[in-house]
């Protein structure tokens, strides 16, 4: 990866990351096909901090080519990112982002990047290269503490964003979104407030075992990374999935 | 100049002639008349004792809502129901006309139960003879002496016979609560419950699918048909809105007379 | 019959640069108020992304843009309006009259006018007299000052509507704050029944001399 060095400033406007010869001249290439990719990523926001969950899996095609590829990036000590789409693409931001940290690190002046900063800066760079018909084509999740609240934002391959409660991306906005958004619902019609970190990690699994079921890219390995005001973890799971109801289905008359 | 009817090799079947024309037209850039849609949520689901079937209540034509209240699960036969998604008319007529065959068999055979199976494969059958271009997804359900079952049918004319199933464009919304939740032991209250969920989960997620829930129980005992069993949807409230008479200016009338030349009456019995 | 048939053989995906997220927006002036709001549903395809993003953007404490349609390009013409602004409060040192964003808003519109903004824009705002002002937008930069518009997904659906109630109104019977709001409500209402699009929430802000005030009203959401 290679950061346009001169006259860049940590946010500067036209500073994005970029590779290849210029857009310029560019009226042939207009279709770039995702290669390598990945699968959802689920978000969730619970009292005090947010979950994201992505499965390990990366395919090439409909082959489940790498089994072990982790996506959730942990930043600095207040923002995991995960990705998915093409797995290039994420991991062209996560040098970027990796770069912008260090950089970050050796002014040693004690500030960190803030989520909101990194979503913003995201979005930026992927409306970027949409504009020049070069796209990144991933989706990103951003998950962090913004002056202790919880924050999760979604960005996609065009730069648009937004931030909610409750995100999920790839298959899992049609399969696993309404059960997050029902978990989060419930929850504060019963009790009137935000989900514990065990009952968001417990929501998240079970998430993940449904997408296992029913999204043919998706994988039984898989990591939940959580981050609190005090703690950023990724944890490696694995799901047990049961298969019992193979034997209901006998013949298909 | 009269149309030469005999020309077209009719078999009572629909007729294709103009499809290749059609397409190219298409591609030429003509904009074809779009078909009111049911982008929907059906599911069916077994219990122990019953088949449950659900759909919402929302037909579409492209992004706007053609009616907010129709009904998508059909009348098969006194055990059989079937939900329908795809394109309204296309659900409708083969519902309808697999209904008729039903109550012929069951005319022809009044001691047994009309076989779910033959319902099923009529309909295949049906689906499979135009490769698609009947777009009906349906969702059959029913009982007979061997059982109950439920059939997902393809509009392309697969079939699968499963314990849980949903179609439609909110079917991974439904398919969701399904995959959670669905265990071979429900009770029909249980399955009720989770059939509603799935529904909602539809409603709330789908931008196809909306408005209320249908709900069919279908039991040896007999079939019940809860038409808008939930409706979380109202509309608001709004302000009355009056027009006044006469906004639009009259500028011409004309008057047609009718000469009553003959008055029967007929007596009709009652 | 030889019906050969295009059944779409997969091809490489070509990328599409702009997306329909949906949402409208409503705005009404009167005498010495404007009032502009929006729903609150981001979507695209049959899927909701979020049902809390307002779509309506403070530009100063006089005046305030809605926009709908590619929520990227809404994004990115918004960040650059506001650092206009900006840079504009700090060269002069006052902020800029509703009327000078408007030609502004043009400006950056047409600039793209061979890849457009994919956004419908309304500006509302108080112009110097204190009388509500409302600029109505193509998404290359026509402009043009209306009384009342709606726009977005619902456009067509609550255009009519307003016209059938504001159409005819006359300097003697101008519309009320209430009057104008209960339009945008149920004119939010109704467009909420129909269009798969708008839904959830609607947002309003109602920009007086004295402030902005805003609210929140329930829509379906299905």
């Amino acid at each position: 990866m290679e950061m346009k060095q001169h006259n860049w400033i940590p946010g500067n406007f036209k500073s994005v990351p970029d590779i290849g010869r210029s857009a310029q001249n560019d009226s042939v290439q207009h279709g770039w096909t995702p290669i390598t990719t990945t699968t959802s990523v689920l978000g969730v926001v619970f009292d005090n901090g947010v979950a994201l969950a992505a499965d390990t899996l990366t395919s090439y095609g409909s082959m489940a080519c790498f089994q072990n590829n982790p996506r959730i990036l942990t930043v600095n000590k207040n923002i995991i990112v995960a990705a998915s789409g093409e797995y290039s693409d994420f991991q062209f931001i996560r040098d970027a982002v990796e770069e912008k940290v260090r950089t970050e690190i050796s002014l040693n002046d004690g500030i960190s990047m803030k989520p909101k900063a990194l979503y913003t800066w995201l979005s930026r760079v992927l409306y970027n290269r949409r504009t020049k018909m070069k796209p990144l084509w991933s989706t990103f999740l951003v998950a962090g503490i913004q002056n202790d609240e919880p924050f999760l934002g979604q960005i996609d391959k065009l730069g648009t964003a937004f931030v909610d409660e409750q995100i999920a991306c790839g298959y899992g906005a049609y399969l696993a979104l309404p059960l997050l958004r029902k978990g989060i619902e419930e929850k504060r019609e019963k009790s009137n407030s935000k989900l514990t970190k065990e009952e968001a990690v417990d929501l998240l699994k079970k998430c993940m075992e449904v997408l296992y079921y029913r999204d043919a890219r998706s994988h039984d390995k898989y990591q939940i990374g959580v981050v609190t005001k005090d703690s950023v973890e990724v944890l490696d799971l694995a799901l047990k999935p049961t298969w019992e109801v193979a034997k209901l289905v006998q013949g298909y008359e | 100049m009269a149309l030469n009817y005999s020309s077209i090799d009719d078999d009572g079947a629909f007729s294709f002639r103009n499809l290749e024309r059609n397409s190219k037209l298409e591609k030429m850039g003509l904009k074809m008349p779009s078909f009111r849609k049911t982008g929907t949520t059906i599911v069916g689901v077994t219990t122990r004792d019953c088949v449950i079937l659900a759909a919402d209540t929302r037909a579409t034509s492209d992004t706007i809502v053609m009616e907010k209240n129709c009904e998508k699960i059909h009348y098969i036969g006194k055990y059989m129901h079937c939900c329908g998604a795809g394109t309204a008319a296309d659900t409708m007529q083969v519902t309808r006309m697999v209904s008729a065959n039903v109550s012929l068999q069951a005319f022809k055979f009044p001691d047994e139960m009309v076989p779910v199976v033959f319902a099923a494969r009529s309909l295949r059958q049906y689906l499979f003879k135009y490769m698609g271009y009947v777009s009906a997804a349906l969702i059959l359900g029913g009982i007979d002496d061997n059982g109950s079952h439920l059939y997902s049918i393809y509009p392309h004319g697969s079939i699968d016979k499963l314990p849980y199933i949903s179609m439609g464009s909110g079917s991974m919304a439904a398919i969701s609560e399904l995959e959670s939740r669905w265990n071979e032991n429900l009770t029909e209250e249980e399955g009720m419950k989770l059939a509603c969920d799935a529904i909602l989960a539809g409603v709330f997620n789908d931008l196809g699918s909306g408005s209320n829930v249908d709900l069919c129980i279908i039991k040896r005992d007999g079939t019940r048909m809860l038409r808008n069993y939930l409706t979380p949807n109202k509309k608001p409230a709004t302000s009355k809105y009056i027009y006044p008479a006469g906004l639009t200016k009259v500028l011409a009338k004309s008057e047609i007379k009718f000469q009553i030349t003959e008055e029967t009456v007929m007596e009709v019995d009652a | 019959m030889d019906t050969v048939i295009d059944r779409g053989a997969p091809k490489a995906r070509n990328f599409e640069p702009y997306a329909s997220n949906g949402g409208s927006i409503v705005a009404i002036s009167g005498k010495d108020f404007v009032i502009v709001a929006s729903d609150t549903r981001l979507s695209e395809g049959y899927m909701i992304y979020t049902r809390k993003q307002s779509k309506l953007f403070q530009l100063s404490d006089k005046s305030v843009l809605g926009c709908t349609g590619c929520w990227c390009d809404t994004l990115s013409l918004t960040n650059i309006i506001q650092s206009q602004l900006k840079s504009y409060l700090h060269d002069h040192n006052t902020i800029m009259q509703p009327g000078s964003i408007a030609q502004l808003l043009s400006t950056l519109l047409y600039s793209r006018r061979f890849f457009p903004y994919y956004v419908y824009n309304v500006l509302a705002g108080l112009n110097e007299n204190g009388e509500g002002c409302l600029y109505s937008y193509d998404p290359v930069g026509h402009c043009e000052k209306v009384s009342y518009t709606a726009g977005g997904s619902s456009g067509v659906l609550m255009q009519p509507f307003l016209d059938s109630w504001l159409g005819k109104r006359t300097v003697d019977s101008p519309v009320s704050e209430e009057e104008a709001l209960n339009l945008v409500k149920d004119a939010f209402t109704a467009a909420g029944e129909r269009d798969i699009y708008t839904g959830d929430e609607v947002v309003y802000n109602i920009i007086k001399k004295d402030g902005i005030k805003s609210g929140v009203v329930q829509l379906r959401k299905d």
